[in-house]
């Protein structure tokens, strides 16, 4: 409890991180070294017609197709009908889902009346809803919204409700010692524990997601990457399709450490070695 | 004449019957019976008795949190209904919040009485700086030890400026040294703030050592067996505990919590 002591336990921190860091940048080297193996490798296997480049392309094809199409239009054009539909379907997920998670977790009465849908449509493959909702919202951006939604929605919802279902019941006991009231604690215990649980939940509808805007835009669309992906794919544009499928993967990779930004702001106060 | 004597006392129970419904059996159990006790202002009252003679279940009425099934609780003349802001309680889990600081914790019990102001929070430091955590202000819960942690329990109820505290086993899970630690501290507060206090524990020692009088609980139904004044003068330091006076306490403790745990044998093979 004295000075000493706290200027102690300040500097095993100190080595603790730098012993850390030490070693994600050794990790991080080989990860680096991983990937530009199996690049290297991908490149020779095409070269040297190991596979059948039509199937494979190359890195350096993939590459060079993707120099090309960023100075397209319609690269562009289906970069935002893409984006719109995932973003405006994801947004529709959070604003619906956190609520109606949070709520069903925290009222028996409200969890009764929705849990058969969340678990019964939980298990349902949303795609197989697919051709009802192209029929009833048309080809365009309307119906990827609405599976986009769907996808997204159920990882967030449960999560909410999981959180709400595990809050620390010592917590509320001392809470309510000092009087606390339900809407005190409603504010002061079950949010914020629901935050890493939610971000779980967002962070696995961010996955979900994407998958829904390709396959919907794979099923039936006149615009977007995944229409583009398939388009070229029917045409045997190996390097384009390609292209599509790294921007694909190269948005979730950007919107998942984005999500691991927020996480770390929201979680300073956790256990570092968690 | 009779009421002109209960106003000297701090808290008094009548009377107090506390019974709940057993979850399993649905049967009901009468887990106190008959509590009558007073307590001075600025006493320090133990409570020991063997496990489930209801020390926590009359803890838990007199915060308000249970509800007397006959009988009532008097504190300041007034009687418990409820949790309020003139009880506060310290618990056996630290039960912080721990995505507060230490500071935000400590003010946690003011906020929800919805009595914040700059002058709390001037107070609330000087707690902190009280139960020995300057400098911790703004670490994490994940950051301290067990024992830094229930002096932040500590700190917390005593913010709320309490006219009683209630402490529920706070030392039980701290390792030895820590314990015998923390109960030295516990007195150098409570001589500092001279809160009434009514602390729980099943070591007797414990007791002993801490309290003014000690309050021997027997079981099923709980009820009180016996009031043991202990007249070791304060201030007492740990060295007391090799005393002989404080062993005979000790000892004498022992022998009514064996004798009421002998006559319950049956019983505790029921649960």
């Amino acid at each position: 409890m004295t000075k000493g002591t706290i200027e102690l336990t300040q500097s095993k921190q100190k080595i603790k991180k730098a012993k850390k860091m030490k070693k994600e940048k050794k990790s991080f080297f080989i990860s680096v070294a991983s990937v530009l193996l199996f690049l290297l490798l991908w490149e020779t296997a095409s070269q040297n017609e190991w596979i059948n480049p039509l199937f494979i392309s190359s890195p350096i094809e993939i590459a060079q197709a993707a120099v090309l199409m960023v100075q397209e239009v319609s690269f562009w054009e289906n970069m935002k009908v893409s984006g719109y539909e995932f973003v405006s379907g994801f947004v529709l997920a959070i604003l619906i889902g956190i609520p109606i998670g949070v709520l069903s977790g925290w009222n028996s009465t409200f969890n009764a009346v929705v849990n058969p849908f969340i678990s019964g449509l939980y298990v349902t493959p949303k795609v197989a809803l697919l051709p009802v909702i192209i029929i009833a919202f048309g080809i365009g951006p309307a119906s990827k919204i609405v599976i986009v939604f769907l996808m997204a929605f159920f990882p967030i919802v449960m999560s909410a409700q999981k959180a709400m279902l595990t809050l620390d019941q010592n917590l509320i006991k001392a809470a309510r010692t000092f009087s606390a009231s339900e809407f005190q604690i409603f504010k002061t215990i079950a949010l914020p524990s629901t935050v890493p649980f939610l971000l779980n939940g967002i962070r696995l509808g961010i996955g979900q997601g994407l998958i829904a805007v390709v396959v919907g835009e794979l099923f039936a669309s006149t615009a977007g990457i995944g229409y583009q992906l398939t388009s070229n794919g029917q045409n045997l544009q190996t390097d384009r399709m390609f292209v599509g499928v790294l921007v694909i993967t190269i948005t979730g990779i950007i919107l998942t450490s984005f999500l691991g930004i927020i996480e770390r702001r929201f979680s300073s106060w956790k256990p570092e070695n968690n | 004449m009779e009421n002109a004597q209960l106003d000297n006392f701090k808290l008094s129970t009548r009377f107090l019957d506390v019974t709940y419904v057993n979850n399993k059996t649905g049967a009901e159990v009468m887990a106190l019976q008959n509590i009558n006790l007073n307590i001075k202002d600025g006493e320090f009252i133990c409570i020991v008795g063997p496990s489930g003679c209801g020390k926590t279940t009359f803890l838990n009425t007199v915060v308000g949190l249970l509800k007397p099934s006959k009988g009532e609780i008097l504190l300041d003349q007034q009687k418990i209904d409820g949790p309020g802001k003139d009880r506060a309680m310290v618990f056996q889990n630290p039960s912080l919040l721990p995505w507060r600081t230490v500071l935000e914790n400590v003010l946690y019990g003011v906020e929800l009485l919805k009595q914040i102001t700059a002058e709390k929070k001037k107070e609330a430091k000087e707690f902190i700086e009280m139960v020995g955590l300057k400098g911790y202000e703004n670490h994490y819960p994940h950051e301290l030890s067990g024992g830094m942690q229930q002096r932040v329990n500590l700190a917390r109820a005593l913010t709320v400026n309490p006219s009683l505290i209630l402490l529920d086993e706070p030392f039980s899970a701290l390792d030895a040294q820590t314990r015998e630690f923390m109960q030295g501290e516990l007195l150098r507060i409570w001589d500092e703030t001279k809160k009434t206090s009514l602390f729980i524990t099943h070591q007797i020692d414990e007791a002993v050592f801490l309290a003014d009088r000690v309050f021997v609980f027997g079981a099923r139904p709980g009820r009180v067996v016996e009031v043991v004044d202990v007249d070791i003068p304060r201030p007492r330091d740990l060295h007391v505990k090799r005393s002989p006076e404080f062993l005979e306490f000790v000892d004498h403790i022992w022998s009514i919590i064996e004798q009421e745990s002998s006559k319950q044998g049956f019983d505790n093979k029921e649960i």
